[in-house]
């Protein structure tokens, strides 16, 4: 099911709350219990063939938790219980994600006629690396024994199962037991609408108006360098307002149960540097790299060469997460090649002369968005030689078309660019803090209340409006 | 709490609003003249949602239908060449079964002659029309759903707010002039646009024997020449074409179709020798079948331009191994009008032999 459909907005959203609400009347656990169970139709709606997956997912990995939580164990034996758990979770991931990929490059290292074909469950990647965190946090003895239905709809929980933001357990877990949560709060139900309408606006109307555009780089033969830019930068802005706009609307939906999302961007396209990139950007992935891989690899603990490879691992990884082909490998390779050049840059002008700064940030700031763009190219291509050839066509200025469709691109393409760069985020518009729990202070105390609630009903209104009857998320193939 | 209650239902007033308003402006403007003609109208290039409103909308008494290969034709040139009323209909990419429901919409409305662009490949792929995603049957039946999809629609707000803002007159002249640069899909002043090549515009340097190579070399390589032939199915094809084709055909027999096989260069027959020789015998094949067939219907004259060798083994006329320049498209309109290459009831075969003699000969020069 999507969030920006008819059948979700209309009926599932409503029922579900009133459920939620109606029960938190009477208990504190069926209400989790209903929202669990809702979750589970929501993704059963649009994946029914792997409801059984993630049910068995939950229960292993729950199994293996409550060996690590309560049972009196060994060390060697909770060593043993971590592994079994990490291993299973990554040999379901390894078997459903990449087990084409990596067939198809046996076959062409031996000239094999081996093939599989399996779908990839959506969302797999998301809930496994939130069970992954649970289970090392189990072993680490940073978590406390969670009842069933927490832990199921921690997993589970509608708005963030498909697309994430990637949960945490210490985050959520308390959130789910509060009784406060139960209880209609008009005010988190407001903002939660207000959110939800700018991210919906921003999936329906800014990424899908901008998608065709994209075409003019990746499904052309041979593009010029003019449509190849554009078609590069109108993906690089699709990407962003489509992925951005899920968080935001998860957030949303999620805020409208008393619950608080982490955020997931914070103006990406506004760093300076690829390091500040990486924090604006999927914020809750990154976080879970460097909790989960980069620091248990190492991090910078062992020298500045070994921090350099253990960076280049995390961002291989990384975009193997992505997706299981060559492209995805390119990408992060290329995001770990730019972390380690700016951590070498940092550590050789640790001082920048207060003259320079603002010229050097804005220096930074293109800089970061072009290797950003190049970056991206390998990501939406089809294949390693079809984004070798958009990046060919980027770097030759000879082949210019530049026609009417091209002008109205470009005009189109200024239009998002200043969208991305001058106008406020999400989180900045709403006062949106997550650690404190606080939103829409400045809503509350009756400033601008008039203008925020018209404002927001017209982008509700053309985010609805937007809607389209073919229009998936780009992150539910990951 | 009460009065955060008050805003809430407020904001989702305010937004039911906003919807009807723009749904409002949307039926009040009528971007696409699905309910009524304009003068003031612009069209657009989006030939599968543009074609719903020119059925309802314009006069003709002729409709063209094919795929890219026929989308750059002018009405104005059709109609002087064959003294016709046409509406161009084409639309690129399409199917057997999206070019047979359009139709089919055109000639309930009064077409009374159908010019149709005939490839192979519309025949390889015709998913069921009423599921198609990319062209909505609602909208040209203008059934609820139609309309509604139309209404509430924020690509269609936008375009009539625009449409809206041109009419008035301080801004009708600028804005008139950029929109063919604006972000807008209603831009074309002129029907006769649609999709049509600027009058200025410079053939040599997009049709030409490079392109034409290059392009061949492309489909031609190892790596992608399992895709020449990609869904081509002898059977599945001849059933596609009887159902859409022939069926669209006999359930009117009192309008006269002229039915052409387009000049593609003799690289793409060619490439599918070299390439994917099954795939050639498939379309060999279909064509004989579809000669035949058509050949023996009172209401249908069959032209086959595919062996006329002084345009299709000059490969200056071509971007690529199929796509001809306007210099083609008017020598196609003037054919037609002749007759010249009309196939022969009797001998419905005769050109296909001389394609297939042709293609066997060719030898590419690189």
């Amino acid at each position: 099911m999507l969030f920006n459909s008819y059948p979700f907005i209309l009926l599932f959203l409503p029922v579900v709350l009133a459920g939620y609400f109606w029960l938190g009347r009477r208990s504190n656990l069926t209400p989790v219990i209903w929202l669990a169970l809702a979750s589970i139709a929501f993704y059963a709606i649009g994946s029914w063939q792997f409801v059984a997956l993630l049910l068995l997912s939950i229960a292993f990995n729950y199994g293996v938790g409550h060996l690590l939580i309560v049972a009196k164990l060994t060390t060697s034996q909770r060593k043993a219980a971590l592994a079994l758990g990490v291993v299973g979770d990554l040999l379901v991931l390894g078997i459903f994600k990449y087990a084409g990929f990596a067939t198809e490059n046996i076959n062409a290292l031996f000239g094999t006629h081996f093939a599989v074909h399996i779908l990839l469950p959506v969302g797999i990647s998301f809930y496994t690396f939130t069970q992954i965190a649970f289970l090392v946090d189990a072993y680490r003895g940073q978590v406390a024994a969670y009842a069933l239905p927490h832990y199921a709809l921690f997993v589970t929980y509608f708005p963030h199962l498909i697309a994430g933001p990637i949960l945490h357990h210490k985050d959520m877990i308390p959130q789910f037991e509060r009784a406060e949560s139960k209880h209609p709060d008009a005010h988190l139900i407001l903002c939660g609408i207000i959110i939800f309408a700018i991210g919906l606006f921003k999936k329906t109307c800014l990424a899908d108006g901008i998608q065709p555009l994209v075409a003019l780089a990746f499904e052309a033969r041979s593009p010029s360098f003019d449509q190849a830019w554009l078609g590069a930068l109108a993906y690089t802005f699709q990407l962003y307002f489509d992925f951005s706009g899920y968080s935001d609307m998860a957030i949303g939906i999620s805020l409208m149960f008393g619950i608080f999302l982490p955020v997931n961007f914070n103006s990406p396209y506004k760093a300076t540097s690829i390091v500040d990139f990486w924090r604006r950007w999927h914020m809750t992935l990154s976080q879970f790299l460097r909790d989960y891989l980069y620091i248990p690899l190492g991090g910078n603990r062992r020298g500045r060469v070994m921090r350099y490879v253990n960076l280049l691992i995390t961002m291989l990884l990384g975009g193997l997460w992505h997706g299981a082909a060559w492209t995805f490998v390119i990408w992060g390779a290329l995001h770990g090649a730019y972390l380690c050049i700016n951590h070498a840059f940092n550590a050789l002008v640790p001082n920048i002369p207060s003259t320079a700064e603002v010229p050097a940030r804005i220096a930074g700031a293109l800089l970061t968005f072009l290797a950003v763009v190049v970056a991206w190219v390998f990501f939406r291509a089809a294949s390693v030689e079809w984004a070798l050839r958009v990046l060919h066509a980027m770097a030759d200025p000879s082949n210019i078309v530049f026609g009417r469709e091209e002008i109205a691109a470009l005009v189109m393409v200024a239009i998002y660019a200043a969208l991305v760069w001058l106008a406020p985020n999400t989180q900045g518009l709403m006062g949106y803090d997550h650690g404190s729990r606080r939103v829409g202070e400045a809503l509350r105390a009756g400033r601008m209340r008039p203008l925020v609630l018209y404002a927001a009903s017209l982008v509700l209104a053309f985010g609805i409006l937007g809607i389209q009857s073919h229009s998936e998320f780009i992150y539910f193939r990951f | 709490m009460r009065g955060t209650f008050t805003h809430l239902r407020r904001l989702l007033l305010a937004s039911i609003v906003c919807v009807l308003g723009a749904a409002a402006l949307t039926y009040a403007v009528d971007p696409l003249q699905l309910f009524r003609p304009s003068r003031l109208a612009f069209y657009s290039d989006d030939t599968r949602v543009q074609n719903a409103g020119l059925i309802r909308s314009q006069s003709y008494d002729t409709a063209f239908m094919g795929t890219s290969l026929a989308i750059h034709f002018r009405q104005s040139d059709i109609d002087r060449v064959l003294g016709v009323h046409s509406l161009k209909l084409a639309m690129t990419g399409s199917n057997s079964r999206q070019q047979t429901f359009v139709l089919e919409q055109a000639i309930a409305r009064g077409a009374k002659r159908v010019v149709w662009e005939m490839d192979d490949f519309i025949f390889v792929d015709a998913a069921d029309i009423e599921t198609d995603p990319y062209l909505s049957v609602d909208l040209y039946r203008r059934t609820t759903k139609g309309i509604a999809s139309y209404l509430f629609s924020a690509a269609m707000a936008k375009e009539s707010l625009f449409a809206l803002l041109r009419s008035i007159p301080p801004l009708q002249g600028p804005l008139t002039r950029a929109a063919p640069y604006l972000p807008v899909k209603f831009a074309l002043a002129d029907v006769d646009d649609i999709y049509a090549l600027p009058r200025d515009f410079d053939v040599a340097r997009d049709y030409n024997a490079r392109k034409a190579l290059a392009s061949f070399a492309y489909i031609t390589a190892p790596s992608r020449r399992r895709f020449l032939g990609e869904g081509y199915g002898y059977d599945a094809m001849v059933r596609h074409f009887e159902q859409d084709a022939i069926g669209l055909i006999t359930r009117h027999p009192g309008v006269s179709f002229d039915i052409y096989f387009p000049p593609y260069s003799i690289l793409q027959f060619v490439a599918m020798r070299d390439a994917s020789p099954g795939t050639l015998k498939i379309v060999t094949d279909l064509t004989a079948v579809i000669a035949q067939r058509l050949t023996q219907l009172p209401n249908v004259r069959l032209h086959d331009f595919r062996a006329i060798k002084d345009v299709t083994h000059d490969l200056n006329n071509y971007g690529d191994v199929i796509h001809h320049s306007p210099v083609i498209d008017a020598k196609v309109l003037s054919w037609l009008k002749s007759g010249e290459y009309r196939v022969n009831p009797e001998a419905p075969l005769a050109s296909l032999d001389a394609l297939k003699a042709q293609v066997e000969a060719y030898r590419v020069e690189r």
